[in-house]
């Protein structure tokens, strides 16, 4: 049974997306059935006073957050638990950044705790902990 | 104000859902993440609890007296994973209200945290495939 190495303090990979794509809100809110315009129709948004850019869906960006885990974790079946809180929107255009750093491990247990959280253009969108396993 | 914390285990009806590959495939193509037609992205888990538990978004606004325009806003998202979800599995789905707390804070004033959970197992399978715990909060003004 091999453990991976995984030491307290380590960052993780980064995971960006340069540029939220207003496109595929589109796909996600018909996928989602949410009729919420916000995130197809920038009129809406700004008649709300939240500006002329749509909002990305949160289930969207915990995809991003939850991608971002699985990578360092090595594969969809590492993830043990993802705690999100969501802290604030992401707008098309922003620059979605997920940071993250190895917080515990349990060798014995073999799993590894992260904390980890997204910014939007700089701003806090996600924050959040997560469990993977680090043993095969 | 009414108090809502009477809601704890109410049970929702529950159900099973079948995950369409088509709709695992442009899930995370919507993300721009590359589809998969053998696993689903495990991010899937918010909406196959969802569509399982057997219950709208406007179901848990009238349980807790809310429309589209209170303010509600999510909270906190867990998920608990056991496997990973496959396109065109079908999850069986048990889901019940966890409680309904009222809180208050400078910024936000009085509102309530309402938390259900939906235990996700795949049809067939013994063991669960995911536990989905969403917190969902509800603005309050006086006189509500």
């Amino acid at each position: 049974m091999a453990t991976r190495e995984v030491q307290v303090g380590q960052q993780l990979a980064p995971f960006v997306i340069e540029s939220v794509d207003p496109e595929p809100m589109k796909t996600m809110a018909a996928i989602l059935q949410d009729p919420n315009p916000i995130h197809f129709d920038p009129a809406s948004t700004q008649a709300l006073g939240m500006g002329d850019k749509t909002v990305n869906q949160g289930p969207t960006n915990v995809t991003w957050l939850t991608e971002f885990v699985q990578r360092f974790a090595g594969g969809p079946d590492r993830l043990v638990t993802i705690k999100i809180r969501f802290l604030g929107n992401v707008f098309s255009g922003d620059r979605f950044e997920c940071t993250g750093t190895v917080t515990a491990v349990h060798a014995e247990a073999g799993t590894a705790e992260l904390e980890v959280g997204a910014t939007s253009d700089g701003r806090p969108a996600l924050g959040g902990t997560a469990v993977i396993k680090i043993r095969d | 104000m009414s108090d809502y914390a009477h809601l704890a285990g109410h049970r929702f009806p529950g159900g099973t859902y079948t995950l369409p590959p088509w709709l695992s495939w442009l899930w995370a193509d919507a993300a721009k993440l590359e589809p998969d037609w053998a696993v689903a992205h495990q991010g899937l888990a918010y909406l196959v609890a969802l569509r399982g538990a057997g219950v709208s978004i406007q179901d848990i606004f009238d349980l807790m007296d809310a429309t589209a325009d209170s303010g509600v806003v999510f909270g906190e998202f867990q998920v608990d994973y056991h496997g990973v979800l496959r396109p065109g599995a079908t999850y069986e789905c048990e889901a019940d209200v966890v409680e309904v707390e009222r809180k208050s804070g400078k910024r936000a004033g009085v509102f309530d945290k309402f938390t259900f959970q939906v235990k996700v197992r795949e049809a067939g399978a013994e063991g669960l495939t995911l536990v989905c715990t969403n917190s969902w909060i509800f603005p309050r003004v006086e006189g509500e």
